[in-house]
């Protein structure tokens, strides 16, 4: 799964959440208006970002909420409990395909129809409060039933199924009664569909299975001078025979404006013709009628030829009679409809076809599949259909008397199956696939008393492998049954029977929907047990925790003044030994522990650097200037502090660099540069710091310049001016009130930039250097800490007093002969390994008037630290150990002595003071 | 790729496409009596279609695909 797909998971949930909570709010103060604003911003940012991803399904739902708390907000509308409910309703299910996208990485299709039940009573509130929606809205006539397809046809699909042309009609029927399920699909696009890079056409042409399709135009064409070839004007009519999934799956995207109904072959069966004119046709109704009572469909059929052939073929009558013939060739056993038929010529008038059943419920297969009992409410297609009593020879049963025929020709069904012949490696699984379907069929018949002898059966049947004693339960068992029963059963059972899909198929919506919420709250259950994997912790707790690991690093540094104090004080040289190895079990689990909780604070670069392209090439646009981006080192990871601090600073280097540093083109190109400049920002760690750099080709900080302008400004007196180096003179920039510009433009040069990034990034303990030639170019450098909790220090001792000094700026530890040691006037230096190191003693930088003290061999302790890009050395009188402190800046009074950069509490209660090398030896 | 006016004529090749509906209008508007050859079109977008079913001009040749012209057919009345 991409990270943007992660993040928008991640930040779904929340917003959620936070949905949830607020519309609880809600119900408390109703007309809280800075809620409603809070919610609907909320509901917008969702939407907007769901619209980044393809779930057109998670869209629409959340385009409907927001445009109802558009309305809300507006005062437009209420808010009121049903409008909580539905909006609560509509965020589960977006937490649903929250879930789903999370789980599969992508949406299933079959959610098209729940998602358009939700925006559309999502809309019904809208509408009902009459507010006018905007145009993404679209008119009430182009919603689709939120209703799963019933079986009452409306009139107006029953008009525009007479648009197919009678062979067509006859072409789907065909197919219908073999078996397929026809879908009448009305496509209506909106009118401003073409601006939205929709083809409607192209979506209708590629409608899969399309047995038949149409346009018509929607309003009457304009005249052609008056027409707009941008407004959709057409409606699509398409018939197919896939199936309802693949339909929504393929009209995800337009399901607003598309009307998928489900199509009973008879709905096909419309005569169409002349009317007037013919033979009287009430003898060859009267007769055929007659004839179809009695059974003889062959004599009715031959009839029906001959009065064809005696009729125009463009009549009305004829028409019928053509259908008549086709449906006594495909199915027969549908008399209420050949009979329907005969009526209908005899009166002239279309089929009633809502007064029939909309299928013979006698003649349906169930769908059985050996490895599952069916739910018996599912298999009784007929239970909604009004009562079929105005047909003569009416199958009509009630509902029970119905599921319980259709469970015992499932149980027919089981023991054709038990008979094929199979491979004998499948011959078990199928006898117990078969057993449990009975099991299943015993249960929902009611006839639990049947139960135990099944299971003896198919205990028998699966230990002798021989499918007989399953067979004879069978034979017994519908043999108690109604003999009448068996029959149908038997009956139904031949595969040659037409129309076994779609019958069950119909009603399944509606019982689907009933259960719906229940199914959906499983999964929402289920899901919740998955979990989220990641945890959104306050930073207060984080920060707690890392001030409480930054005190164990600090008393856990006691035990080893304990272990000395055991063997020097008591003299117990064991217990010292044994306090210093429980000190080192201590420490590595202390270590680690810190090492894991700055895992959990660490934030990757990427974080500040993501917002720079469009920084620089919005600020470069604006000045007319060329300026290429590079970002490098993106996922170099540092303390969530320290990157945050850096955000500001980085923008106003940015912001300085592009308004100060690069020139325009035109300068570029007479300078014999590139004309777009090159910015590169580098993210690298150092062992433990962050380095940042911050490079552009442009014209670099001309050292004169900033010493004029630091003297006009007062930050500089004449004795200075003459003597700063051009390297100090340009760290002027970084002085308070500092400006180089010679127009305080809207970006930069009011005297706040470079001041305020030292200092932001010298809170952090981070270092800021800079590096200019003028023509050439800047080079900042950042220099950052991965973390800011803890300082790791080196104790040296001088003079008797102790301190410390930053790891960071050690170099390493030598002791150089006395002897070594040479004098260049008053400065000393030593040669170490090849290059002049200069010494300094730290008693004297600290004023104290005491020589270092040489050891036994008469060498000195000296620290080699880092100042800048030189390595110094500075003479101690010992080293000791290295220790993690947590540093603590100096306060008050003390905060003016610079030459320490904080103090920090020792294990043994005495205080430590640390070095600032850069300060020290300037 | 595109259409191809003749004096009275037009001629659609391959496909169709959304910014031609335009062309095609104005070009309709101006002519009485257009004919449309649709022989080599392939596919039309709705815009185009749309345009065609309001004008009603004589198409003098229908599209190879026989599909796509019983579309068009259908969509023109003149099944």
């Amino acid at each position: 799964m991409n990270p943007l797909l992660q993040q928008f998971l991640t930040e779904a949930r929340d917003f959620l959440q936070t949905i949830g909570e607020k519309l609880l709010q809600l119900e408390k103060a109703p007309t809280d208006a800075a809620l409603i604003a809070e919610l609907f911003r909320v509901v917008h940012t969702l939407k907007g970002n769901s619209g980044l991803f393809e779930f057109p399904e998670m869209t629409r739902v959340l385009h409907a909420a927001e445009d109802l708390m558009d309305a809300v907000r507006n005062n437009k509308l209420a808010y009121s409990q049903e409008l909580a409910d539905s909006l609560l309703d509509a965020m589960d299910f977006v937490g649903m395909l929250c879930d789903e996208i999370e789980v599969n990485g992508v949406l299933g299709g079959n959610y098209a129809n729940e998602s358009t039940r939700l925006s559309d009573s999502l809309r019904k509130l809208n509408v009902a409060a009459k507010v006018q929606t905007e145009v993404t809205a679209p008119p009430p006539e182009h919603i689709s039933t939120p209703e799963p397809p019933r079986l009452c046809l409306p009139t107006e699909s029953l008009a525009q199924l007479q648009l197919l042309p009678e062979i067509e009609r006859m072409q789907a029927y065909r197919l219908g009664i073999q078996g397929a399920t026809l879908h009448w699909i009305v496509y209506t696009p909106h009118p401003e569909c073409f601006f939205q890079g929709e083809d409607p056409f192209f979506q209708a042409q590629q409608t899969p299975e399309l047995l038949w399709g149409s346009v018509v135009e929607r309003e009457p064409w304009p005249k052609l001078a008056a027409l707009d070839a941008y407004q959709c004007n057409l409606d699509f009519y398409m018939l197919s025979a896939a199936s309802e999934l693949s339909l929504q799956e393929y009209f995800r995207y337009m399901a607003e404006h598309t009307q998928i109904q489900l199509v009973s072959p008879q709905w096909l069966i419309v005569p169409t013709g002349d009317l007037n004119g013919g033979p009287v046709y009430d003898d060859f109704v009267n007769d055929a009628l007659a004839l179809l009572q009695a059974g003889d469909l062959q004599r009715l059929s031959r009839i029906a030829e001959t009065m064809l052939e005696l009729s125009s073929p463009d009549l009305w009558l004829a028409s019928a009679l053509r259908w008549l013939l086709l449906i006594l060739e495909l199915a027969p056993q549908q008399v209420e409809v050949l009979q329907a038929l005969l009526e209908s010529i005899s009166t002239l008038q279309p089929i009633a076809w809502d007064s029939l059943p909309s299928w013979p419920v006698a003649n349906t297969v169930v769908a059985a599949t050996p490895a599952a009992s069916p739910p018996p409410e599912q298999n009784a297609p007929d239970a909604d259909v009004p009562d079929a009593t105005d047909a003569p020879i009416s199958a009509t049963v009630t509902k029970v008397e119905s599921s319980r025929q259709l469970l015992l020709e499932t149980i027919a069904t089981q023991q054709g199956i038990l008979t094929l012949p199979l491979a004998e490696s499948w011959s078990i699984g199928r006898m117990q696939a078969a057993a449990n379907a009975l099991g299943g069929c015993l249960h929902a018949l009611g006839a639990q008393e049947h139960l135990p002898t099944l299971e003896r059966a198919s205990a028998q049947a699966l230990a002798a492998k021989d499918t007989a004693p399953l067979l004879e339960f069978i034979a017994q068992f519908l043999l108690s049954q109604s003999p009448v029963a068996v029959e149908t059963a038997t009956f139904s059972s031949t595969p040659s029977t037409p129309s076994s899909a779609p019958a069950p198929r119909i009603d399944e919506p509606a019982p689907a929907l009933e259960h719906e919420p229940e199914v959906k709250f499983n999964r929402r259950s289920e899901d919740n047990l998955l979990g989220a994997k990641s945890l959104k912790v306050d930073q207060a707790k984080i920060d707690r925790l890392m001030n409480l690991i930054g005190e164990m690093v600090v008393s856990k540094n006691a035990l080893p003044y304990l272990a000395g104090r055991a063997e020097s004080v008591y003299q117990v040289r064991e217990l010292s030994r044994e306090i210093k190895a429980q000190y080192a079990v201590i420490n590595r689990i202390a270590e680690e522990m810190q090492d894991a909780i700055m895992q959990v604070r660490m934030m990757p670069v990427s974080f500040v650097f993501q917002r720079f392209p469009r920084l620089v090439r919005d600020i470069s646009r604006r000045l007319g200037k060329e300026v290429n981006l590079i970002l490098e080192g993106e996922d170099t990871e540092a303390d969530k502090n320290i990157i945050e601090a850096l955000g500001d600073p980085l923008i106003h280097i940015i912001r300085n660099s592009l308004d100060h540093g690069f020139e325009l083109p035109e300068i570029r190109r007479q300078a014999g540069k590139p004309a777009v400049g090159t910015l590169s920002i580098r993210a690298i760690q150092q062992s433990d710091r962050v380095i940042i750099e911050i490079q552009d080709d442009g014209k670099g900080i001309d050292p004169e310049v900033v010493k004029r302008k630091a003297y006009a400004k007062g930050l500089l007196d004449e004795v200075a001016l003459e003597r700063i180096s051009d390297q100090d003179a340009m760290h002027l920039i970084f002085a308070p009130g500092f400006s180089t510009a010679d127009v305080v433009s809207d970006l930069s040069g009011r005297g706040v930039g470079m001041d305020v990034v030292r200092t932001a990034i010298e809170n952090v303990n981070g270092v800021i250097t800079l590096d200019s030639t003028p023509g050439k170019g800047t080079l900042l450098q950042l220099s950052l800490p991965l973390s800011m909790a803890v300082t790791n220090v080196m104790l040296i001792e001088s003079n008797g007093l102790v301190f410390g000094v930053p790891m960071d700026n050690v170099v390493e530890t030598v002791r150089i002969p006395r002897s070594n040691i040479r004098s260049i006037k008053h400065a000393k230096a030593a040669v170490l390994r090849g290059s002049i190191v200069p010494l300094k003693a730290l008693n004297a930088l600290l004023c104290i008037d005491v020589a270092p003290v040489a050891n036994a061999d008469d060498e000195l302790a000296v620290l080699v630290v880092r100042f800048g890009h030189e390595s110094v050395g500075l003479l101690v009188d010992n080293f000791r150990e290295t220790v993690d402190i947590i540093l603590k800046p100096m306060n008050g009074v003390l905060s003016e002595l610079s030459v320490y950069s904080g103090s920090a509490l020792m294990g043994d209660g005495s205080v430590l003071m640390v070095l600032n090398i850069k300060e020290l030896l300037q | 790729m595109s259409l191809e006016f003749k004096k009275n004529q037009v001629a659609f090749k391959d496909s169709i496409s959304v910014e031609d509906a335009e062309t095609l209008l104005e070009w309709l508007q101006k002519k009485a009596n257009a004919k449309v050859d649709l022989s080599a079109c392939t596919h039309l977008h709705a815009a185009n279609l749309q345009v065609l079913m309001a004008a009603r001009p004589n198409i003098s040749a229908w599209p190879e695909d026989s599909r796509f012209t019983r579309w068009l057919k259908s969509a023109l009345g003149q099944i």
